[in-house]
This record gives structure tokens, sequence and C-alpha cells, in this order.
């Protein structure tokens, strides 16, 4: 066993939150050492990857994987890294590398509505937050600031300064969808770190369409210059470090974390203060690992809440063919929403939710369609042509609620390293199934204000994830049913901290990133404070 | 001859400009104030005086020279810190002859080589822009150190009577008006020669070689004199005019910033004058010009086979993206083959590109990759670039690209002038020896 490395802070976890924390510790004086299980990879890399895949439509293809720092695949099967225990599959996407899992998303950065922090009070539903909308605002603004967002002023999300960012222009797409749902339905910008601009040594996006899987041109904010910026601000990296082990002393108190390399040799690593940041299924695989004889079921776990509460968004979708060619494919993948059944009173019936309007490219989707079809030779050409120029694609971001039934445990597999794997139980309660029935009359309503034909809605019963994992690692004002404090402290552990979207106790209607971002400079700030007092 | 006409010609000007009765001057104040505002983007002066995000005309932009960092001086109207102070004939002084109200030498980063073509009314003109259409800042930009000799600003005097031409434009009576206006902007305000014009080891431009390309240490300036291939009026016009060209040309580096300080913003008769006057210079002589670069047939079969070598696969992984695998760009975003660039004498435009990207004002810019690619990696998708979408046959090694990445090479004039010291020192120690030796 090495045992050589040592730093005021240690974060475990390279993404986007554990980066931006890393990066401003590191920035207020304090040695920062972080540790990820993945490799470091190179943009350039992730488009040669992605362009020697077969699987274009798999936005993972360009991720490297390795059994070492294993995540779920899909293709061209399913690797199982993740036991389903449910009676839904929870589909997780993440990515193990320098940067993490925002390498590949379409930088969606939304603020939560101010009643997404207290459902319970407001609609007897849900949990409330241990912290107030007013609150995180000033952190959200840092958020935006440091990624650059833009978006629509009226989201309901009250602020306190103008976006740092302008709105990337509208595309054709976007402006004809837009005019021809309203006033029935009220199409904006989403809010997107997105650059219409220079920003940071960074270029404005050029509109290609390719945020998913990788942005070529870093046009937009993602984990992996989170990760440059935290070392060019001294933060000290270690990639391929898979912590498997979180160490305490008699207190309570964290002492070390222990890492296998890829090639198992195991490292011991010694701090004050320890932050896991290692996404919400993964942390909770952690600390559920690290188990001890006084900590039977895991560090942080005396309320029985780690894995628990798990959400996501459980989608679904419709594709139609609108009336009128409006050639989406240009401009941003993912640039508007429709925002108006996010909160209301009949939060208390049904869930909210929002409903997102793709703008990607439909040249695959529609091609294997007409193939399919059996359309060949120079008749597919023109069908092409046509249905790809007017295919409408839209799916929603519905809000779960947090049950404790759904859960990461550990799974009776192991991974190469010899780790036991995550274990997850997804449901779907009625308040899901409501809202859906909800979220499929408007896409009706929407489908024939577009003078739609080809309608095709995803398959009832089926709901695909959002990969916007909360509630594992749920913070609250009472240990007895939250894992840590507002500030994302564990109730049980007095120097280790949670960020990332695990420590967020509901789902909302939105992306989660800029909400998780903002919770982890906030707690980077509490944790300064509490080592200039000490 | 010429000359004496011209003469003529200018001592009439002088002589209706005194003879303008002085109300009639204050009542063209704003008139004036608007020209000097004009004059002052055609001489750019905001490129180096006025820093990114500080108010207009402080000062304190770096300007990276051979011979270490100067910092632009602040040229508002502050009486304290500016130029508030300034009478009309000491603003005319530091504007052409390079030397400040207190008589100290200003370096030549300034370009009061270019601005001695500056006429009288049209400093007049500056001058009260600058007095009234400025707002004055209390600041103070960080002072220029250079290393000695050259902090001793008395050795500009002499570099001055070397290589000063302190006569003002002379208009040329047998050649078209438009041709005139674009001399004297050409050769004035917009200082083309400064950048264009090949310097000699002590810093002064080469005259027989006058814009005929050279190198600012990192950006090549090239060739703009009349008879390159794809180049004619019209098209440098609309280069001047926009930063792109009919010819594929497309600007980067300080001439980007030329083109969206000054250029875009000066009147297209001003921009047409210029053309006209760059379209008529003597020329070397030129080589026929290559042939095109066919369109480039890029499928994907060579490079899954691994067929590929390490240039090109850089290409295809850091560039493609935009300028596509077959080097024809998309959209707006440039074409790569048969770029006016790929026909320089050297590939470091290529290179600079590459690690410092292409920022214009407005529209589409060019990521950098300064932090992404090493040297090697650099020199690799230069030569490749160079050799598959133009004819080009100059190489770029690693070496060099290190060179471009740290701001160019160091003046050979520091080394030069210590060296002359040294030998200097000793004569002197020589002499006072064998004076000593006689003495006894």
């Amino acid at each position: 066993m090495n045992n050589t490395l040592s730093a005021d802070i240690v974060v475990i976890g390279a993404g986007i939150c554990g980066a931006l924390l890393a990066r401003r510790l590191a920035l207020a004086g304090h040695s920062v050492l972080m540790l990820e299980s993945g490799p470091r990879v190179k943009r350039a890399e992730l488009v040669e990857r992605y362009r020697h895949s077969p699987f274009k439509s798999d936005f993972m293809a360009p991720y490297p994987y390795s059994e070492k720092a294993p995540h779920p695949t899909f293709t061209p099967e399913p690797n199982g890294y993740i036991e389903q225990a449910g009676p839904h599959p929870f589909a997780a996407q993440y990515i193990r590398m320098l940067g993490g899992t925002s390498w590949h998303w379409a930088a969606q950065m939304w603020r939560y509505l101010p009643s997404d922090f207290q459902t319970h009070t407001l609609y007897g539903v849900g949990k409330d937050w241990p912290l107030g909308y007013d609150e995180l605002e000033p952190y959200y603004y840092e958020a935006e600031a440091i990624t650059g967002v833009g978006g629509s002023p009226d989201t309901g999300s009250p602020r306190a300064k103008p976006f740092p960012m302008e709105r990337v222009p509208a595309s054709w797409f976007q402006q004809r969808v837009t005019e021809r749902l309203a006033p029935q339905f009220k199409v904006i910008d989403d809010c997107t770190a997105r650059n219409s601009r220079s920003f940071d040594g960074r270029p404005v996006c050029c509109g290609n369409n390719n945020c998913m899987p990788v942005c070529p041109i870093d046009a937009q904010y993602h984990g992996g210059i989170a990760a440059a910026s935290a070392e060019q601000a001294g933060v000290q990296v270690v990639c391929e470090a898979v912590v498997y082990r979180i160490e305490h002393d008699a207190q309570g108190r964290i002492t070390a974390v222990h890492y296998y390399d890829w090639n198992k040799t195991s490292h011991r690593v010694t701090g004050k203060t320890f932050v896991l940041a290692a996404n919400a299924i993964e942390s909770a695989r952690l600390l559920l690992m690290s188990a001890s004889s006084a900590y039977p079921t895991g560090l942080a776990n005396r309320s029985d809440m780690v894995g628990r509460n798990l959400c996501d968004h459980p989608a679904i979708g419709v594709t139609f063919d609108m009336d009128e060619p409006v050639w989406p494919g240009r401009g941003p993948v993912s640039p508007c929403s429709i925002g108006q059944f996010r909160d209301g009173g009949f939060r208390s019936e049904h869930a909210p939710f929002r409903i997102d309007i793709s703008n990607a490219s439909q040249v695959a989707a529609v091609t294997k369609e007409l193939i399919g079809e059996g359309v060949y030779g120079v008749k597919l050409e023109g069908a092409i042509r046509d249905r790809a120029s007017r295919r409408v694609s839209i799916k929603n971001a519905l809000e779960q609620l947090p049950d404790p039934d759904n859960r990461v445990t550990l799974g009776a597999g192991k991974d190469a390293l010899g780790l036991p794997v995550p274990r997850i139980f997804w449901n779907i309660d009625d308040y899901v199934l409501k809202g859906t029935e909800q979220t499929r009359r408007r896409y009706d309503e929407i489908a024939a204000q577009l003078g739609a034909t080809n309608i095709k809605h995803s398959k009832p019963g089926k709901f695909g994830n959002r990969q916007h994992i909360t509630g594992t690692l749920s913070m609250g004002a009472d240990p007895a049913n939250s894992v840590t404090d507002p500030f994302g402290r564990a109730h049980d552990h007095p120097n280790l901290y949670m960020a990332g979207t695990g420590v967020m106790p509901t789902v909302g209607t939105v992306n989660v990133t800029l909400t998780a971002v903002a919770l982890a400079l906030r707690t980077a700030d509490r944790i300064a404070q509490e080592l200039s007092h000490g | 001859m010429v000359r004496p006409l011209t003469m003529f010609f200018t001592r009439l000007a002088v002589a209706a400009l005194a003879a303008l009765p002085v109300a009639a001057l204050a009542a063209d104040d704003a008139a004036l104030v608007e020209r000097g505002r004009y004059l002052a983007v055609a001489g750019d002066c905001a490129a180096c005086h006025t820093a990114h995000g500080k108010a207009p005309f402080s000062g304190g932009v770096a300007i990276a020279s051979p011979l270490g960092t100067i910092y632009s001086t602040n040229i508002t109207p502050s009486a304290t810190h500016g130029i508030g102070a300034y009478t009309l004939e000491q603003f005319g002084r530091a504007l052409r002859a390079g030397v400040r109200a207190d008589g100290s030498h200003l370096y030549p980063a300034m370009p009061y080589t270019a601005y001695a073509k500056v006429t009288d009314a049209d400093t007049a003109a500056l001058y009260a822009y600058f007095m009234q259409g400025v707002q004055a800042v209390d600041t103070a930009p960080p002072a220029t150190s250079l290393p000695f000799p050259f902090n001793v600003r008395l050795s500009m005097g002499l570099w001055n009577g070397l290589f000063l031409d302190t006569r003002p434009f002379e208009p040329d009576p047998a050649r078209s008006a438009k041709w005139n206006r674009g001399a004297y902007l050409a050769q004035g305000l917009a200082h083309c020669t400064t950048c264009h014009t090949p310097r000699n080891f002590l810093m002064a431009e080469k005259p027989g070689l006058y814009l005929q390309g050279a190198s600012l240490g990192t950006w090549h300036a090239p060739d703009i004199t009349p008879g390159k291939p794809g180049w004619d009026k019209e098209t440098m016009a609309e280069y001047l005019r926009t930063g792109h060209a009919r010819n594929g040309a497309t600007a980067a580096g300080p001439m980007r910033e030329a083109i969206d300080l000054s250029f875009s913003k000066m009147t297209p008769q001003d921009i047409a004058a210029i053309a006209t006057y760059l379209d008529d210079l003597p020329a070397p002589p030129r080589a026929t010009a290559p042939v095109a670069v066919a369109k480039i047939a890029a499928g994907d079969v060579a490079e899954m086979a691994g067929g590929v070598g390490e240039g090109e696969r850089l290409y295809r992984n850091n560039c493609a993206a935009c300028h596509q695998v077959d080097g024809d760009g998309l959209r707006g975003l440039p074409a790569l083959r048969n770029h006016p660039m790929l026909r320089y004498p050297n590939a470091d435009n290529i290179s600079m590109a590459v690690l410092d990207g292409v920022w214009p004002e407005h529209g589409q810019d060019m990521p950098g990759f300064r932090e992404e690619l090493d040297d090697r990696e650099v020199a690799a998708i230069t030569n490749y670039v160079a050799t598959t979408f133009g004819r080009s046959t100059v190489v770029m090694s690693p070496e060099r690209v290190a060179v471009l990445r740290q701001g160019g090479e160091a003046s050979p004039l520091l080394l030069l002038a210590r060296v002359g010291m040294g030998l200097g020192v000793g004569v002197v120690c020589l002499l006072w020896w064998r004076r000593r030796r006689r003495v006894r």
C-alpha cells in the first residue's frame, strides 16, 4: 500500500460539481487533491472515438469504458453493470472520466422554481428542502457566471441580476414552432451554458448541432472545462484512482480514503476534510461499501437514507411530422421548451412537467424509419429530405416524488476490481402516471396544432431516463431522515461533505446540474469557513 | 520635378487653413471633433491605447516587442495622467516625431514614423477630438521598463536621426485624387508599413522592400504589393472592409484586430482609395501561380484502415468539425483548401491560428489549441494543412512552434547592443590603460 498523498481537502470525483468546488477552495488558498476513478481523455480523442464508432446514435460512444471504473453502457448490448431489482429498469447513463458526465449533455442550466423547494408545505407532496430559493440565489448566479448561462427571462425563477450570457439566436425550427404554438403554448428559450459570443477563451456556438455527444469546439461549458480550471487553480488531480473505502476514527471523523489504481495497487490518502462528489449512484455505493463495525450499514447512514429516494425525470416522448418544413438540426440540439405546466395547485394531484422540444437533426432517425418502411433508391433520398425537414421530437421532464423504496443498494455482482456493483430498485407511482397522462394530452394538442401526421408516442407504460439523478444523498435538517445537513455535510461525520445531484432532495422539472453546482459552491464556502475557524 | 509643385500645393493648403476666421473654426468645432474621431479610427489608436474592458484611450495595453513589454500610455485629456496639458504643437510632435511634451522620446511601438505623414489639418482634427471628444481618465497605466540600454530613451533620438522621415505627405499631382487619398492614408494613419515592411537589425523598415511582407515575430504580415494571384483592387477592398474576401482570405491575428477596430469602420471611399494605392505599388517579380488544389475526396475508409498519418489524424480530430475533412469549410466556416495563407513564404500563420485561435469582434471565432496540442502536434497539423489544402513547400518544425508559442524570438538587438557596449567599455578601458602607461 502506498501512503504518500495528503491534502487539506480531498475531493472524490472530478465532475462539474467536484471540480468547481475544488477550484473554489484552491483559489481560497487551500491544498486540494481531487481523485477521479476514470481516465484523462482529451476532447480531440473523444471526437475521434465518436467518428470511429459504428453506433452514431449512441451518445456514450465517444466516452471510454474501462472495466476498472465501469459505468453502464447500452450498445451493442447493455452491459448490465447496474443490477435491476425493480419493476422499471433505471437505465442510468454516466461517465467515469475526468470532467464526468457533463461532457455529454446539452448544457441545460436551469434554476428550480421557488416552489420546488417546498412542495410539502405548498402542495402536501414530496419534501421541503432545508433551504429556500432566496438562499441559493446568489450561488445560482455565480454558477451561471462561471459557466456562461443565458436563457429566457420568464422561467418563473426570479433573478437578482440578468443572465451573464445572451441567448444563442433562435433557429428557424424554434421560431416556427414558437409561432405556431402560440398563444395556447408558450415556447421559451432554454437556459443553457452555451456561448452566443466568445467567452472565457471559448468560441461562439456555430450551430452545427453536435452538442451531444460532444461539442467539438467547447462552445458549451462542460465538466472537462471545470476540471481544467481546477487544475489551473492549483488542484492536484489523480486519475484512474478508484476510491473503494472511506476510513474513519473512533469519533466518526474521516481520516483517509483508500483507492485502487488501475493495477489494483491500493493507496491511502489523508486529509482534513473530505468531499464525496462521485455521482449520485456511485457516491451512495461508496458510502455503503465503506461499512465498518462501527457503521455496519455504511457511512453517513444512521438514518438508513443513503441510496434511497432515488429520482429521475421518468420521460415519455412523441415524434410526428409537422405540416411545413422547419429543418430541425441547425443550432443547438435542445433550444426551447414549454414551462407552463411546471407549477400550480395541480401539484397536489399529479406530477408537474416541462415539455422539451428537441432541435436535434432527425436525419438518422428518419432514414432508419424509411428503410424500415421499404423505401429505397431515388425515392429514399427525397423522402429523407422531406421527413427530416418536418420531423418534430418532444419529451418531458416530469417530477417524480422522492420515495424511500426507490433506492441504490449493493448488488451481488462484483466489478473487475472486486467491488460490489450497484443494484437499483425503481418504481413509478400514481403521481407520475397521472402527470404522464396530462403530458400525453398536451402532446396530442401540440401535434394537432402543428398539423402533424405520422404521430408516434413512446410505448405506454415505459419510461425513459433523463439522467437527472437525485435524492440518494438527500440533504435535510433532521438527521433521522436525511444524509447530509443543509450544507452537504454528513450528519454522522463532521469532516465529510457531499456534492453533486445526489444531495438534492427533489428532482423538480428541470435539468439538475445548475442547482447541484450552486449547492457545491455553497458547500465550498462552508468548508473554507470551517477550515479558517479550525 | 514633382517636388516643388507639391510643396506649393501644401503651402497653399496651409495658407488657406490659416486664413480661416477664428469664429468659423469655433462654429465648426463639433465637425472638427467628428473628423478627428474618424481619423483616430483610421489611425487605429484604440488598438494600442484602449485596453480590453477599460475606458477608451486610458492606455495600459501591453505591447510585446522583441525588446520587452511596452505599455501604451493614457492619451485621454486628463491633465494629470493623460495629454490634457498638451498644446496642439506638443500633440503634433508626439504624433509625428515621437517626442513627448517633456521632451523625452517615445518608442517606435508608437508608429510615429508613419504618422509623420499626417497633415497639419488632420493633426488639428485629431487634437480637437482627443481634447474634446474623449472622456478624461485620471489613471496611470503601468510604466514601461525595457532592459538596458533601451531604457535610456535618449537612444531613440539617435535612432530617429537615422530612420525618421519627418517630411509630411506630399500629394502626387500626376496621380488621381483617389490614389493620393489612398497613399496618404496607407502611408500615414493606416500605418500599413509598420507591420508589412521588413525591418533591419536596428528595427527600422527597409525602404527597398516596402510592404513586401515581414514577420512580426509570431504572425506573418504578408506581402501586400500587387500581382499576387487571387488579389485585385476589389478583393483587397472587400478584405479590408470585412476580413473576408472572395479569394478565400480570412483575417486573423493583428490584421483581424485592425479590420475590426479600424478598416471596417472607414468609409467605402477611403477603403477603395487604399486598395487603389496598394494596387499600384512596385512589386517583386512573381513566380507563376501554382495550380489550385482540386476538390478532395475525403472518406472514412483510409482512416478506419489505419491509413492516415499523424497530421491528418490530428486535423480530423481537432479541425474537421468546422473546416471539414475535405478542407472546404461549411456554412461560413472558412475553407482551407487554396486559402491565400497557404501561399505565404512561411507557415507561421497556420501555426499561430492553431495556437491562439482567431477572435473577430463579431461572428464566428476559432478556439486556440495552445493547451490541447504540443509543439510537435501543432507542427504536424500545420504541415498537413499546408501541403494537403495548398501547394506549400514550406515546412513547420516543432522548434519553430515552440518559438511562436513563446511569442517569437527575442531581438538580437539586445545582444548586439550589450556586446557593443561591452566592446565600447573595453575600448575606453584600453585607452585609459594606455594613457596611464604614457603618463608613467
